[in-house]
């Protein structure tokens, strides 16, 4: 029994490394083949999948074999992952950790070690940006300034918002929440906020929008929300409830929220190109392992997708 | 006289422990009712019948589980596979067929969960905890692999979904379809619960599975019943959820073992097994999604909403030991 049990359990191990931990194919340059590792969060999380598949397809360009460490959200994993790609003599790490304090003393480690470290679509704290030798990634506080931007400009006069955040106390959510705030006019008016109280969940953003439905009812002219997937919620509780005038903001640029900006039920989707981070993540560690210098903060900017501008961007695969 | 006040105190006490979720409930709606006047509107029933769907689904499978002395936390991987299957396969074979393979598909996942523990001679609710936690990663790994880690929304399938459709907005007179299906099968399962001898056979083994099955109760065929049933909620509960939704992602089903094993709690059905009934999780039920409702409604924020969540499941979790001590 105990054997058919270490089986059962063996085997879900190594469908997890599979999922989890796999490497491409090795690169075909010619030139010297770097290795590199990518430590991210979960690749539970979608973008996070899509960044990887990203690394993928570019890596061959750039002289690059990559692995993955997937660390489903737990900082240890992660950390383990860092350490592993120290022991296993990488090149460079891209890092997109949970939680950035708890991966900070492997980041040592990995300077000490000598490996090229970018970080990843998050950011060290200023005090620690001496731990990575370059940043790539978007600004979240940025992108709820221009969605807030976008809302003054759309009405002048005046309106009401709610906001559906996301995971409560995440990174993400904090910054779009203090940066959309920063964007508005003094006449944009917030009615109520409530973030998703255990992740991105679509039901979750759906409840709250029905909450606020209930609430505010026609007072509502705009909701922010922080992920497409989530605003999909909210736009099913504004049609269920007959109310097909409001103004809803969602982030991300994925299929869904390009489906919806399309079908003319999103005003604005706020994008983010995991593709170019990706890319520029790769040319930035390429030309430091050359010897080359790149510039510390490299920001990709945010592709503001809505019904006029969506055919000048690349469809999203996400 | 003293002895009469210590009685009739032991007996008032006994009457909160008993009918505790049921208070709290009229308590919420009062208190709630006076605050916020917007909760007695016609919407806001409408709103929390919706949102009583899918966890309503989970939670009644999960009361068998707990019933029979188990537990099991492969919910959120089942669920987030269940969906995102379901919907792939509506262009290719309609949605009925998918919904169907859906619903088997669940079923053979949870029947799966049993024998794997009946195998493994799994027989404490601990055991199961971490099996059922192993192919929770299994399931939701397999559904990303199938994806690749993008989402589906229902928008992109080009065939018609008038069933789906009907699940996540249809109303029948002033129900929505979503709580009379959940009717439909409390009132299955209830009957199947407290009229069988299959159904009384759970609450033998979760009482005390060698007593069980010394008496002739095939414990390990329960075993494996009681996960082919929670299997096949949760299957139940990942096409209500995208019917209402009508977007899926690979992780979907993320943290719904917790509400239901919370609901299933709340309501009264004893952890330790043998106790318990769909009635008293569809209390349970009412009273997680009534706490979010109203809280949203009182303007609570997200971070206090969570501690109170914690707090009751762990009341709940101190008041069964009460009990049954």
């Amino acid at each position: 029994m105990k054997k058919f049990l270490a089986t059962v359990l063996t085997a879900i191990m190594v469908v997890g490394l599979f999922a989890g931990c796999q490497a491409d194919a090795p690169a075909e340059t010619g030139d010297r083949v770097f290795r590199a590792g990518f430590i991210t969060q979960a690749m539970s999380n979608e973008s996070q999948a899509f960044s990887w598949r990203e690394f993928q397809r570019l890596a061959p360009e750039f002289g690059f074999e990559m692995q993955v460490f997937a660390g489903e959200n737990e900082p240890m994993v992660e950390v383990a992952g860092i350490e592993q790609c120290i022991a296993l003599g990488f090149d460079a790490i891209f890092v997109n950790p949970s939680s950035i304090e708890s991966v900070i003393p492997a980041l040592m480690q990995a300077k000490e070690a000598g490996l090229i470290v970018g970080m990843f679509s998050s950011e060290l704290p200023p005090e620690f940006h001496h731990l990575r030798d370059f940043f790539v990634g978007s600004d979240d506080f940025l992108g709820g300034v221009q969605a807030g931007e976008f809302v003054s400009e759309h009405f002048p006069d005046g309106a009401n918002f709610v906001e559906v955040g996301g995971q409560a106390g995440h990174d993400a959510q904090i910054k779009r929440r203090d940066g959309f705030r920063a964007g508005i006019a003094d006449n944009i008016i917030e009615l109520d906020s409530q973030n998703s109280p255990t992740g991105w969940n679509t039901h979750e953003a759906m409840a709250i929008m029905e909450d606020f439905i209930v609430m505010y009812g026609d007072q509502i002219d705009i909701v922010w929300c922080h992920w497409d997937n989530g605003a999909s919620g909210v736009i099913q509780a504004l049609q269920n409830a007959g109310m097909h005038d409001v103004f809803v903001i969602g982030v991300d640029g994925n299929r869904t929220g390009y489906a919806q900006v399309r079908e003319g039920v999103q005003a604005l989707s706020v994008g983010q190109s995991f593709t170019n981070m990706a890319k520029q993540s790769l040319e930035n560690a390429r030309t430091m392992l050359l010897g080359g210098t790149v510039p510390a903060e490299n920001i990709i900017p945010l592709d503001m997708v809505t019904l006029e501008t969506i055919d000048t961007f690349v469809e999203p695969d996400w | 006289m003293t002895k009469q006040l210590h009685l009739r105190r032991t007996q008032i006490t006994g009457f909160v422990m008993e009918y505790l979720v049921f208070v709290t409930i009229l308590v919420l709606v009062i208190v709630t009712a006076i605050v916020q006047p917007n909760f007695s509107t016609a919407q806001n029933f409408t709103n929390l019948m919706r949102q009583f769907g899918p966890l309503s689904f989970v939670a009644l499978g999960m009361t068998f589980i707990i019933i029979g002395g188990f537990i099991d936390l492969s919910v959120p991987g089942i669920i987030s596979l269940v969906a995102i299957i379901t919907l792939s396969l509506v262009d290719t074979i309609g949605e009925v067929g998918a919904m169907l393979v859906g619903l088997a598909l669940g079923a053979v996942m949870g029947c799966l969960n049993g024998v794997i523990l009946v195998v493994s001679g799994a027989s404490t609710q601990a055991k199961a905890l971490f099996i059922t936690f192993g192919m929770s990663q299994l399931y939701g790994a397999a559904a990303l692999l199938y994806t690749s880690g993008t989402s589906m929304n229902r928008t992109f399938i080009n065939h018609p979904m008038p069933v789906t459709s009907a699940l996540g907005q249809g109303m029948v007179g002033f129900l929505s379809l979503s709580f009379v299906v959940f009717l439909c099968f409390l009132f299955v399962l209830y009957i199947f619960q407290s009229r069988t001898a299959l159904g009384r056979s759970i609450n033998y083994t979760g009482g005390n599975i060698v007593a069980a099955e010394l008496s002739g109760i095939p414990t390990k065929r329960i075993m494996v019943l009681i996960y082919a049933i929670c299997g096949f909620m949760a299957a139940v509960s990942a096409i209500v959820l995208f019917s209402r939704v009508t977007v899926t992602t690979p992780t979907v089903g993320a943290n719904f073992e917790r509400d239901a094993i919370m609901a299933v709690v709340v309501g009264g059905t004893s952890l330790l097994g043998g106790k318990g009934s769909v009635l008293r999780t569809m209390m349970g039920v009412s009273l997680v999604v009534l706490m979010s409702n109203c809280m949203n409604l009182l303007g609570v924020q997200t971070h206090l909403q969570e501690v109170l969540r914690g707090l009751i499941l762990v009341t709940a979790i101190w008041l069964d030991h009460r009990r049954h001590r």
